[in-house]
């Protein structure tokens, strides 16, 4: 028999380090609402090595139980053998799909080279901000375009306030998202994207979206983009803002800010200048819990990955009391806006979102004092 | 009654966004109609804004989404929001259970129930309209 995996040594070697301590259960935000060993990662390692040992076949149940990851590295992060168990998984979909398992993302495969966006949408909201030349080009990735406009149009506002130059261009996917379910990015897609950076003559890239972030810098359609890297919090931790908040502010890191960017800092530094009243989750900075969107999980499983939300968020309000929770991911902030319930006394917003519409309020109170 | 296989229930108001009207005393209660939450797939959240919400007749008020879907929710009357089915946070799923019981989405307080004279409530119509929506949508598979 041919051998049915076609994983590399590397992740193989992964796969054989996982000592089945199941450490990683704790942190695994799948299993916090299934308690299926199968959905977390060391569950999947022990199918994969079976699968590798031969004692086992590859089947459509094990191409499902691989699809539960959020690839959120919170596993990763608390591992004791030092196993990265998301980069193992991404790996063996693709193998999977290669065997035949196609896993529903096929089908977003072909809608993102046929529309440019992950939701088949054909129209877009038009922000305007289109100009020949500019230092920053401002992108705002699939989600933030056709799921969150209003949190999009409220950053888009604080940038004006702030007097940065910086333009919007006729963005598509980064479809970067597809290597996470087993599927190849778009060549095409991402030679438009860079194409559009270089037409503009732009010096830096600002992204809202933190997967968007991560796939200009580190995939390899990317490598020729040359171009000045920053995720919006990166780029507005140097302002200042002539707003604050009594409110009590609480912040959920994104995994695809923190654990994967590294970014944890820049989003306090501008918290604590607009938010006296600032409190940390107990689960926070590289131990916090996954908002449940990432991964394909959002797609694969919505109803269970806006529990994952609905979990996360009740626990940050318990620990924290915050009236406030802030965050600076398109992703996440639909997921938890998704989650929340009526009856729940908390607002959600992106910080930058956030601090626009701090700045509107005190343009309001201004006009009413005139 | 079935029409094209679909399920629209007689005494209730049509309307070409698929929603379904029906009148409850002084208010108009709402919901999705069965093609749409067949082709939707299973719905995942429904935004329910609050209570008091200003409505204008064909105008979208809310989001619906569904795994593969998001669509917006149109008001099938003006007037102002007077109450949302709060079971919908929990289990949006309601609404393909059950889309004309306890599916129901909102309860608005009409501005004018002449309005409803605007839906369709005679099966001919309704089949011509569902008939040219599946040329463009296709069926629910």
């Amino acid at each position: 028999m041919s051998e049915p995996l076609e994983l590399s040594k590397k992740y193989q070697h992964m796969v054989t380090q996982c000592s089945r301590c199941g450490f990683c259960r704790a942190v695994c935000p799948i299993f916090d609402i299934t308690k299926n060993w199968a959905t977390n990662a060391g569950g999947k390692m022990v199918l994969i090595k079976e699968i590798l040992d031969g004692k086992i076949e590859p089947s459509e149940g094990i191409a499902k139980s691989l699809l539960c990851c959020t690839t959120c590295m919170n596993c990763t992060t608390n591992c004791p053998s030092g196993v990265d168990p998301p980069e193992v998984i991404r790996a063996t979909r693709k193998d999977m799909v290669n065997l035949g398992y196609d896993n529903m993302f096929k089908a977003m495969s072909d809608v993102i080279a046929k529309t440019g966006n992950i939701y088949g949408e054909k129209e877009k909201y038009d922000w305007g901000h289109k100009h020949e030349r500019a230092p920053y080009v401002l992108f705002v990735g699939c989600v933030g375009t056709y799921r969150e406009e209003e949190s999009v149009e409220e950053t888009i506002n604080l940038l004006d306030i702030l007097g940065v130059k910086f333009t919007m261009i006729d963005e598509v996917c980064c479809s970067g998202v597809l290597e996470d379910v087993g599927y190849q990015a778009h060549k095409n897609l991402a030679k438009h994207n860079i194409d559009e950076f270089h037409r503009t003559g732009v010096k830096a890239i600002i992204t809202t979206c933190p997967y968007c972030y991560r796939v200009f810098k580190n995939h390899p359609f990317y490598n020729g983009l040359n171009l000045e890297l920053q995720h919006i919090t990166q780029f507005l931790a140097k302002h200042d803002f002539k707003v604050k908040t009594d409110k009590k502010v609480t912040y959920h890191d994104p995994c695809d800010l923190g654990r994967h960017a590294g970014i944890y800092e820049e989003p306090r530094q501008i918290i604590r200048k607009i938010a006296p009243n600032f409190v940390e989750p107990e689960r926070t900075r590289e131990n916090a819990m996954c908002c449940g969107a990432g991964g394909g999980f959002r797609g694969s499983s919505p109803k269970e990955s806006i529990t994952i939300a609905r979990t996360r968020l009740r626990k940050i309000m318990e620990e924290t009391g915050a009236e406030i929770l802030l965050t600076e991911c398109p992703s996440c902030l639909h997921n938890f806006r998704n989650a929340k319930l009526r009856r729940w006394n908390i607002e959600i917003y992106n910080i930058t979102e956030f601090i626009g519409k701090l700045y509107k309020e005190m343009d309001v109170r201004k006009n009413v004092a005139a | 009654m079935e029409i094209e296989g679909y399920n629209f229930p007689e005494g209730l108001y049509y309307e070409k966004n698929h929603f379904w009207a029906r009148v409850e005393g002084d208010l108009v209660v709402m919901g999705m109609n069965d093609y749409a939450q067949l082709m939707s797939g299973e719905v995942v959240y429904v935004a329910l804004p609050p209570i008091g919400k200003k409505l204008t007749q064909g105008k979208s008020f809310a989001k619906v989404e569904s795994g593969k879907w998001l669509g917006k929710i149109y008001a099938v009357v003006s007037g102002e929001l007077a109450e949302v089915n709060e079971e919908l946070e929990e289990n949006a799923k309601l609404i393909n259970d059950d889309p004309f019981g306890k599916g129901w989405m909102f309860k608005i307080k009409p501005e004018n129930m002449d309005e409803l004279d605007n839906l369709m409530t005679d099966p001919e119509e309704i089949r011509e309209w569902l008939n040219a929506e599946i040329a463009e949508h296709g069926v629910a598979s």
